[in-house]
């Protein structure tokens, strides 16, 4: 195809989707929507992948003393962790360490906690694994050996946690598959139907067109190219939408996040979601108009 | 050269569109196709340009049976072929030039060669000043000349003009036919169908009369 007709193609686009800008402009909010709620999910989703392999990553146990354990007692389980094999490295957190910690997590709750009066929060010894993925059967003969142990009130193993959240992350982003797929669906039928009134719309031009000599791929590129367009520039109004919901939300809701704040780190999509979104919306245009002219512009 | 033998059309259920014509057109004829509505004028015309296809019989255009070409190969027949419609069929929302330009803008011809020959045809019809303009900004007379320098644009073999004086009054029909004549002098078949018997005479040429399908031919002039 040489330069002169390319430019053809891509003028002869534009000006249609000009001419046609009113039934273009409702498609492309279409389009436009569908991608922002896929955009929306993508970033979610993959802050909470993130955030589970973060989790996973750091993964410690927790050993929690009894209140009063004497001093002995305590040594003994640091102890007791120090030998385990599984165990990297080891740190004691005493009740006002981990009352610190808490005021720094949570500066919502501070009063709370001035209500109680005393620290609520027991001695604990933190025990972060050499192989988070270690497996599963010696990690827990481990964690039943320290429950055995005198002065212990508790043992917690974050791996649930890291767990849940890539739970979670695994639904929302099935809800999104599932909500995004039907209204990319919805905009390649909206996007087929745009197409088939233009098509309907310029039959007195292919009729030229076709008594002029053009051949079939001349008479159809333009079409495919103004759903490509449209395609693309749905899904890149979307990218924007998602770029000021991902920025504005965290701002909108401040400090009532707490905690959820970290774990929803809202952070923006990657690059090869962005393509993908992008090839996404180009795809369904180009999918859209050629089912459209395929139906509709017998030559 | 044009050659239709035993040529039948019916459309579904209705009479003999056209009833067994044969016919030949010599290379650089000046030809018309005359006769009552309803004759068959424009069905002999769309079979030419194979916009239809005859129920029965051949039509060979420059030595190949267009009837055996592919639809997926008819646009090289028609790349030989100029046609004018009685309704112009141009595009309300170009101008001028870009009207004239589709018809070597599907041969894929360079910018260089699409301006120079536009302009060419553009001045063959006197409206080379009109350029730029859109064709509701001009009269029927104009139109149906941007019409024709459309058809000439890419130098055709052949000039398939179907009723094209109908919208016009006797003056622009003179001008067209005028036309007509200075395009076949350059060496393009012309045939043109129409009922105006008054131009017929007035510009002379081959005349194949049709009636209710059925040719009878006499020269005239």
């Amino acid at each position: 195809m040489t330069l002169p007709k390319i430019r053809y193609f891509l003028r002869e686009a534009l000006q249609n989707l000009w001419r046609f800008k009113a039934r273009h402009l409702f498609s492309l909010t279409i389009i436009c929507l569908s991608f922002v709620t896929v955009g929306v999910v993508l970033s979610l989703s993959s802050n909470l992948r993130l955030r589970s392999r973060e989790l996973a990553r750091d993964l410690t146990v927790v050993v929690y003393l009894t209140t009063g354990a004497p001093a002995a007692e305590r040594d003994a389980v640091e102890a007791a962790v120090r030998r385990s094999p599984l165990v990297g490295t080891v740190r004691a957190i005493g009740p006002d360490q981990a009352l610190e910690r808490f005021q720094a997590g949570f500066p919502d709750l501070r009063d709370i906690l001035r209500n109680l009066g005393a620290n609520p929060f027991p001695a604990s010894v933190e025990a972060g694994l050499k192989d988070p993925g270690a497996a599963e059967d010696s990690i827990l003969a481990f964690l039943a050996d320290l429950r055995k142990l005198a002065g212990v009130e508790d043992v917690q193993f974050n791996r649930d946690w890291a767990a849940k959240v890539r739970g979670v992350g695994r639904i929302v982003e099935a809800a999104g598959i599932f909500l995004g797929g039907i209204l990319i669906l919805a905009s390649f039928f909206i996007i087929s139907n745009v197409i088939k009134l233009n098509v309907l719309a310029r039959r007195s031009e292919i009729e030229i067109l076709r008594l002029v000599g053009a051949t079939n791929s001349f008479i159809r590129l333009p079409f495919l190219i103004e759903g490509v367009m449209m395609g693309i520039a749905g899904a890149a109004a979307s990218l924007l939408i998602v770029l000021v919901l991902v920025t504005s939300f965290p701002l909108y809701l401040g400090g009532s996040l707490g905690a959820l704040r970290e774990l929803l780190a809202f952070r923006y999509l990657s690059l090869p979601q962005i393509l993908g979104l992008l090839g996404g919306g180009a795809l369904v245009g180009f999918l859209g108009s050629l089912s459209s002219i395929g139906r509709f512009l017998k030559i | 050269m044009i050659e239709l033998y035993h040529v039948w059309k019916q459309y579904q259920k209705a009479p003999w569109a056209l009833s067994d014509v044969t016919l030949t057109i010599p290379k650089g004829e000046f030809c018309f196709v005359t006769g009552p509505s309803g004759s068959g004028k424009s069905t002999l015309m769309k079979t030419l340009y194979r916009e239809i296809v005859p129920t029965e019989g051949q039509v060979i255009i420059g030595g190949r049976n267009i009837l055996r070409i592919p639809d997926h190969k008819i646009h090289l027949v028609r790349r030989h072929m100029g046609i004018v419609f009685q309704d112009f069929r141009l595009l309300p929302h170009k101008r001028v030039f870009e009207n004239v330009a589709i018809a070597l803008r599907v041969l894929g011809a360079s910018p260089h060669d699409l301006k120079r020959k536009v302009f060419i045809a553009l001045r063959m019809v006197n409206l080379q000043s009109k350029i730029w303009e859109y064709p509701t900004e001009l009269s029927y007379g104009e139109q149906q000349r941007v019409a024709i320098a459309r058809a000439v644009v890419n130098n055709p073999r052949i000039l398939l003009a179907d009723e094209p004086t109908g919208n016009l009054d006797p003056a622009l029909a003179h001008e067209i036919f005028t036309l007509f004549k200075e395009i076949n002098t350059q060496g393009t078949t012309v045939v043109i169908c129409t009922h105006d018997k008054e131009l017929i005479r007035r510009f002379g040429g081959r005349v194949l009369t049709l009636h209710e399908g059925k040719l009878h031919g006499k020269d005239v002039g």
